[in-house]
Order: structure tokens, then C-alpha cells, then sequence
């Protein structure tokens, strides 16, 4: 079996929009790959005026969670620098099936790479007077909006291209079972 | 085949000829039921559902239950589509009370497109479980798309609040759907998901939308109204010390009891044009499959009706009539006013009666002074103790007889007031009254008062109550068919302020002179009375 993956447009983000933007990406993802028995949830992220949905299991979202929190950690290390998360289903086959031996192999059949690049905010400059410190919080202020706008637009372009894949590429799923299909969410060290 | 999944846990049923029959005209409603859900605006309870909820049968189809938020009710009713048949729904923005064009902001198309003739056989091939699944990532990707577009935000803004907006989000559902021109062509996106073949054709699901819903510039409407209050201050269910109830929201009903004769908008839900499941606010009634198109807001007028029907809430006030109650009413308010119109002495009355006018007239002019006299009368009703006091001296009603300055006006005019004392009806009265002295305990009075003698022995009650039967029947103050009554007395009455502040202030000083005349005499019997019985000691 191939293992098909995708890889999503780069994104640029500071820090505070890490959990933001890869909750709505990773559960995007796993409401198109689960395809068992789901309590579909709908959630509102704010910040960039996005509905995604969630499959309505505490586990998975617990799960998602814990690994964002780790790659924060990460990229508080490692600042402004360009990063991937990958998720990655698989199936789980006996390496050498036999009386003696449970050694196990996974078989990916698809993984999605999620591209970020973390940058710092820009911090204050030197003291100026209070009119040029005014005009430059006001022009800084503005990128960000416009940056935030721009990331926005972006999320929404990863959004449709999880959709278009996830479409495209089908005949490679396993049979539905009647739980999720294993994965894992790798970050980097 | 038993059922349409690998695990068997879908919701099909029969052989797999069976399930590939009902995979598709399933997947048709699902899309249908998943488009609307989120695009026929409605009132949606904000709980969320239950996770213990069980699912219904037909949720476990493609393994999506809808319901957050469920599909409209309308839904419901939506006939299967035919094979072959796409279903389009058109999703449109329109200005708010009718007026302007239906814009299309969305057009969802969901169709199986029937394989041809001759490869038909490509079809029979294909694994149902394959094509099952497939339809599961398809719906997904459905359910997520409808989430990301701009028109869901449009939708949640006219959900959630409650509030009319400018402009009303509203659907067609249909097999055909008029082309768009070419300039609505090319300001849409159009997003063409993958097809799933399946047993009966190919599965085609596209949209086309509108990136961008900001030309709209969606505002709340002002015509709308935000809160119906169900016990505002007046009305005739809220009571005037009574605190606001904790939700002011609730458009049915009431916790008090209205009174049958003021049906209220507020009270009735048959003045609601919508309820829970009802779209009729947001989106139009279906033409063929459109959905309804909403009416303003008719419970504003009958609201409005109804507050102004409840500012008229009765008052727990003894009226003589309808047409007199204003005038008693203020007149009762203000004390000060009956003292402003007093009415002219008996004296003046009978001298003007026996010179210019008929009985008839005079009698007229009689019953509107004795009106004008009920209303000091009433005037004096809250200094109730007063009045108490002042019968106490007298024994009878000298606060009132003597403010007009003639008690003897009832008195006096015997004939007509005892014509009226059967029809006087005092069981309204607000007070009891003991039957009254002769006027001959009050000395030094005008000779006016001494012709009146004789009707001392008359109760207070039916003085009283002649009284009011005057007031009820009398005209009213600046009624200008009054200007028949020619008397003195209705000039006098009509006349400038001094006449009627040197009538108050002589009446004033009468009274003020009766009551010392009461003082000495009670004084002179009680030395007298002493003097006996020290003498008799």
C-alpha cells in the first residue's frame, strides 16, 4: 500500500496563533479521516473568524492538545524558525507473526505535513519621542492587521486544499473499523 | 449485503443491490438536510446536544448525525429527488420586508449523474462498501465546507441574536435553477468536489458562492423590536410595587393572570408569527421547495396596540360616569380645585332662581353648583380624619357643607332632592356618614341657613349620596353646551379668579365662624353641665 501525503502551504505565525491555527488544521484533518460513528462539533475560532469542525471525541481533542502544547514548547526554544508537524495514519501489522515474536510494524498509508514558520513579534525599538513612538505603534498596529488578515485568507486556502485532497485521495484508506484509524502527531526535537 | 460499511455498522439494510439503491437518494437528503441546517436562519436552542444522545436511525447514515443544529423542519417535508434529478438549492440574501432583489450568495448542487447507455455495466462493478465510504469523506467535506464559507457567518449573525437584521437570508430548494449571467458568474468561486462512483451513477457535489459577503454590510434592523416586555410598569398584569420578573424575554404568557377583558399580544401566542421550528422570520416560504418568505413583525403593532390599550388600566376609582370620571378624577386630585369652583350661597341661588329662572333651570344650575360641591366633597376624602373630626364637633358633614359655604343647598332644594334620594346609590360610597344635626347647632348662620332647618333630619348618607347623584348626572365643566344655563351662577362660576377666591375665602371664614359658634356653645353646655352637677353636690 502507498502512503500518500500531502503537503499544506506554509504558514506564518507568531507564537500566541500556534494553538489556533493547528487545532483548526489537525481536526479538519481527522473529521475527514474518521470515518466512524462521530459527534460532529462545531467550533469557533475568533481569532480568525473560522468555523471548523471537530469529531466530538474528549480523547482526540485531548490528544491534539497535549502535542500542540509540546510543539509551543518547541518553538519557544526555537524561535523563527521554519518547522513541520506531521500527522500520520498508519495500520499496525505483526513484523514476523509467529508464537514468539510481537513485534509489530506500522504501514503508513498517509501523512499530512503541516508547514509553519514561527516568527517572534516585532518588539519596541528605542525610546522616541511620544509623536514618533505614536505614528510607529500606529504603523505597527496596521501590519499587524494586515498580517493577521493575511494569515486568515491563508488558513482558509489550507482549509480548502485539506478538503480537495482529502476528496482526491480515497482508494488508499483501510476498511472503516469501528474506531479511529491509529496515527500519531510527530513534532520536531 | 447486510449493511453498506466494512464493519457493518452503517445504516443500510437488505442485499447490496438494495444498499446501492438507497445510498444514493440517502446521500441526496443528507446533503439536503446538511446544507439547510446551517442555512435557514431560525431561532436554535443554544444547548448543545447531549453526547449521551442516542442516534436516530437515519443519523448513522455516512455515519454524520445532524444535530448541531439539526436541519429546519421544512426539511423534513422535502420529497426524495428522482434519480437522474440534481437538487439545487439556492441560498440568497434579500433586503429585510420585501422590496428588493433575491441575491444568490451560494449554489449548492448535488446530483447522480446516471452512467451512460452501455456503460451501464461500469457501474456494477464497483464495491458498495467502497462507494459507501467514499460518500463519507464526500458529506465531510460538505459538512466542513458549509462551515468555511462567508454565507455561514451571515447565518449565525441571524441565528444567534435574535434581532431583525437589513437584509433576510432565505433558500430555494429545486431540480433546476435559472443560470446565472455572466457577471454573477464571474464574481462566484466555484468548488467541485471529487465524484464517488457508485453502482447507479456518479455522485457530483459542487458550489458556487460569493468569496466575500461584505458589500452586504449586514446591520441590525431598527424597525425590529428587541425585547417585548411582558409586565412593563402600567401594564394591567404587573402591579405598580411589584418588581420586574427575572427574564424579560419571555414573549408567551404571563406568571399573572390577565383580566379577560384587555387580551393582550403578550398573553396570546396566536400573535407570535413564529415559534420554535417555525423559519417564518428568516426565510421565505418555498414556492415550489423555497423557503417562506417572512412578513414584518406584525406583533410590533399588536404590541403596540396593546400597550396602548394597557395605558388605559383601570383605576380602582368610584366613577360617577364615564364622561364625568376625568373631571371627578382630577377634581379629586386636586382639593384644591373644588375650593377654586365652589358654588354660589343658596341665598344668591334662590334669589337668582325666583328672578330669572325657571325651576327646571334652576334645578340645573343646582345640580352642577351640588356637582361642583361633590367635588369638595371628594376634595376632602383623604383628609378622612378630618372630615371625622369635624362630624365629631358637629355631627354632621360641616367640613363639607360649610366649605361650599351652603350646606343648606341640599337642604333647600328639598323637592328635587328628595326626588332624587330613592335613586341614590351609596353603596360606592368610600365612606359612612352618620345622619347629620339640624343646621340650628350651627348659630349665627344666615338666614339662608334657617329656612333649611327642617332638613337637618335628613342623613348624612342620602346627602351624600344626592350629592353624588348630582355629580353624575351634572355636565361637565367646560362643556360649551353649558353656556344654555344663563344663571348667575353659571357666570358667577365661570367668572374671573378674585370672584372665586373671595367666594373661597368667605366661605373659608363662614366655616371658620361656624366652627367657633360649635366651640362656644359645646363650651357653654359643658360649664353648664359642671355647674349642675357641683351644685348638686
Amino acid at each position: 500500500m502507498n502512503c500518500e501525503t500531502c503537503h499544506l502551504n506554509e504558514l506564518e505565525l507568531e507564537p500566541r496563533e500556534i494553538k489556533d491555527v493547528l487545532r483548526c488544521i489537525l481536526h479538519t484533518i481527522f473529521f475527514h479521516r474518521t470515518l466512524t460513528l462521530v459527534r460532529p462539533k462545531d467550533v469557533d475560532c475568533e481569532r480568525f473568524q473560522i468555523t471548523y469542525v471537530q469529531c466530538g471525541l474528549p480523547d482526540l481533542e485531548k490528544e491534539v492538545d497535549e502535542k500542540i502544547n509540546q510543539f509551543i514548547a518547541w518553538a519557544e526554544k526555537h524561535p523563527n524558525r521554519r518547522s513541520q508537524v506531521c500527522l500520520s495514519f498508519f495500520d499496525e501489522k505483526n513484523k514476523h507473526p509467529g508464537w514468539f515474536s510481537n513485534k509489530t510494524e506500522r504501514i503508513y498509508w498517509e501523512q499530512w505535513f503541516i508547514n509553519l514558520h514561527v516568527i517572534s513579534p516585532k518588539g519596541h525599538g528605542k525610546q522616541h519621542s511620544s509623536k514618533a513612538q505614536t505614528n510607529i505603534t500606529g504603523e505597527a498596529s496596521e501590519q499587524a492587521s494586515s498580517r493577521h488578515d493575511a494569515l486568515g485568507s491563508l488558513i482558509q486556502e489550507v482549509l480548502f486544499q485539506i478538503i480537495n485532497y482529502a476528496n482526491e485521495k480515497k482508494d488508499h484508506i483501510p476498511p472503516i473499523s469501528d474506531r479511529i484509524f491509529n496515527h500519531e502527531i510527530s513534532i520536531p526535537r | 449485503m447486510a449493511s453498506l460499511s466494512d464493519s457493518g455498522g452503517g445504516g443500510g439494510g437488505g442485499g447490496g443491490r438494495s444498499g446501492a439503491e438507497l445510498m444514493v437518494p440517502q446521500f441526496h437528503l443528507k446533503a439536503l438536510h446538511a446544507i439547510l441546517a446551517v442555512r435557514a436562519p431560525r431561532p436554535i436552542a443554544t444547548a448543545p446536544a447531549s453526547a449521551s444522545a442516542a442516534f436516530r436511525r437515519r443519523d448513522r447514515w455516512f455515519h454524520l448525525p445532524l444535530h448541531a443544529p439539526p436541519p429546519p423542519a421544512a426539511a423534513e417535508h422535502i420529497p426524495e429527488p428522482s434519480l437522474g434529478e440534481p437538487v439545487v438549492v439556492d441560498v440568497y440574501l434579500a433586503p429585510s420586508g420585501g422590496g428588493g432583489r433575491e441575491e444568490v450568495v451560494e449554489r449548492w448542487t448535488v446530483a447522480c449523474e446516471p452512467w451512460p447507455r452501455g456503460a451501464a455495466s461500469a457501474g456494477e462493478g464497483l464495491a458498495v462498501n467502497k462507494a459507501y465510504k467514499r460518500c463519507i469523506t464526500l458529506l465531510r467535506s460538505v459538512y466542513s465546507m458549509l462551515r468555511f464559507l462567508p454565507a455561514y457567518r451571515v447565518f449565525r449573525d441571524l441565528c444567534a441574536s435574535g434581532q431583525a437584521y437589513n437584509y433576510e437570508m432565505g433558500y430555494r430548494v429545486g431540480s433546476f435553477a435559472a443560470p446565472f449571467s455572466r457577471a454573477e458568474e464571474a464574481a462566484m468561486r466555484t468548488q467541485r468536489f471529487a465524484p464517488v462512483e457508485t453502482q447507479l451513477g456518479r455522485l457530483v457535489v459542487s458550489v458556487q458562492y460569493l468569496p466575500s459577503l461584505a458589500a452586504y454590510n449586514l446591520e441590525i434592523s431598527s424597525l425590529a423590536p428587541v425585547v417585548v416586555i411582558d409586565e412593563y410598569i402600567g401594564s394591567p398584569a404587573a402591579e405598580p410595587m411589584r418588581a420586574f420578573p427575572a427574564s424579560l424575554t419571555e414573549a408567551t404568557g404571563s406568571a399573572f393572570p390577565l383580566p379577560s377583558r384587555r387580551p393582550n399580544s403578550w398573553a396570546s401566542p396566536a400573535y407570535w408569527p413564529q415559534s420554535p421550528g417555525q423559519p417564518a422570520k428568516f426565510s421565505p416560504s418555498p414556492a415550489s421547495y423555497a423557503s417562506p418568505t417572512p412578513s414584518p413583525p406584525t406583533f410590533a403593532g399588536g404590541y403596540l396596540h396593546s400597550r396602548l390599550s394597557g395605558e388605559t388600566a383601570p383605576m380602582s376609582i368610584p366613577q360617577a360616569s364615564g364622561s364625568r370620571g376625568p373631571v371627578q378624577y382630577r377634581n379629586m386630585s386636586d382639593p384644591s380645585r373644588g375650593f377654586m369652583l365652589p358654588p354660589p350661597s343658596p341665598k344668591s341661588i334662590r334669589g337668582e332662581a325666583g328672578s330669572h329662572e325657571s325651576p327646571t333651570e334652576t334645578s340645573r344650575s343646582f345640580r352642577r353648583a351640588e356637582g361642583l360641591r361633590m367635588a369638595d366633597l371628594y376634595a376632602n376624602l383623604p383628609a378622612a380624619p378630618k372630615m371625622k373630626d369635624s362630624r365629631d364637633e358637629s355631627g354632621r358633614f360641616s367640613g363639607v357643607f360649610s366649605s361650599s359655604g351652603s350646606p343648606r343647598l341640599g337642604i333647600s332644594r328639598s323637592s328635587s332632592r328628595l326626588s332624587m334620594q330613592d335613586d341614590t346609590d351609596d353603596s360606592y360610597l368610600p365612606f359612612a356618614v352618620d345622619d347629620v344635626d339640624a343646621p340650628d347647632s350651627r348659630p349665627g348662620s344666615s338666614g339662608g341657613k334657617e329656612d333649611q332647618s327642617g332638613s337637618s333630619h335628613k342623613s348624612q348618607d342620602a346627602a351624600v349620596g344626592y350629592l353624588v347623584h348630582l355629580l353624575r348626572s351634572a355636565r361637565p365643566l367646560r362643556d360649551p353646551s353649558n353656556s344654555s344655563i344663563t344663571s348667575r351662577a353659571e357666570s358667577t362660576e365661570a367668572g374671573s379668579t378674585s370672584s372665586f377666591m373671595s367666594r373661597r375665602t368667605s366661605d373659608a371664614f363662614e366655616e371658620l365662624e361656624s366652627f367657633k359658634e360649635i366651640r362656644e356653645n359645646l363650651l357653654a353646655r359643658s360649664r353648664s353641665r359642671l355647674q349642675d352637677s357641683l351644685d348638686r353636690s
